[in-house]
């Protein structure tokens, strides 16, 4: 339906905050919707965001008054808005196996919506020939 | 005096804040038949750009803008 003016959009997270995150799904979750393929690679300490544990703990990394705001008004949060991009777009995250490894996270501590583990030169595939951002 | 649009379907997606509004708008739009008119209705002011943006890009009929109260009323017409 919708015409993308890129085929391909690929966020790499390394940040934990909050207003990071968001803004990362804000942007890929309208990307995904409006017919581009999407591709979250998900490392460092932003992995960390992305367990079962912080989210059922609410564990945020919370600075600035606009990330507080986020919160206070209860909007969706990334995690969310992820999870409803993925069931109406293109739309992939991985996890970072070299963070995974090295902190003994596995898959399924980690959120439904990560669909796989995998290393960089995977990643690298399947990002090329798009857009890569990262936060 | 120009001929009113009626929508055909109407989203209420007020007191929701960016993207909300426009993911609703898109995941209708992806279900209605082509010609339908779909209304969203949103009270967060970056719709009135953001919404006309997408549309253009994704090359879906912007109908109308109509302002209401506190609210904007955003008429988008599937055309493929």
């Amino acid at each position: 339906m919708a015409e993308a003016t890129a085929p391909k959009l690929s966020v790499v997270l390394v940040s934990p905050q909050l207003e990071k995150l968001h803004a990362a799904a804000t942007m890929t979750s309208v990307a995904a919707l409006s017919g581009m393929q999407v591709n979250l690679f998900i490392t460092m300490e932003a992995l960390r965001m992305f367990l079962k544990e912080t989210v059922e703990k609410r564990d945020f990394v919370v600075e600035g008054e606009v990330s507080r705001t986020l919160l206070a008004k209860e909007v969706p949060l990334y995690y969310q808005m992820l999870a409803d991009a993925k069931e109406s777009g293109d739309m992939h995250i991985y996890a970072c196996a070299l963070a995974a490894d090295i902190m003994g996270w596995k898959k399924e501590e980690m959120l439904e919506i990560i669909d796989d583990v995998i290393g960089v030169s995977e990643y690298f595939g399947i990002a090329l020939g798009g857009i890569i951002l990262t936060m | 005096m120009a001929e009113t649009i009626h929508a055909d379907k109407t989203i209420d997606a007020r007191g929701s804040y960016c993207p909300g509004p426009l993911m609703e708008l898109i995941k209708t739009l992806k279900q209605v038949p082509v010609g339908t008119v779909v209304e969203v209705w949103s009270s967060d002011a970056g719709s009135k750009r953001d919404i006309p943006q997408w549309a253009e890009r994704a090359k879906q009929e912007l109908v109308y803008i109509r302002d209401e109260d506190g609210y904007a009323a955003i008429g988008v017409r599937k055309v493929k």
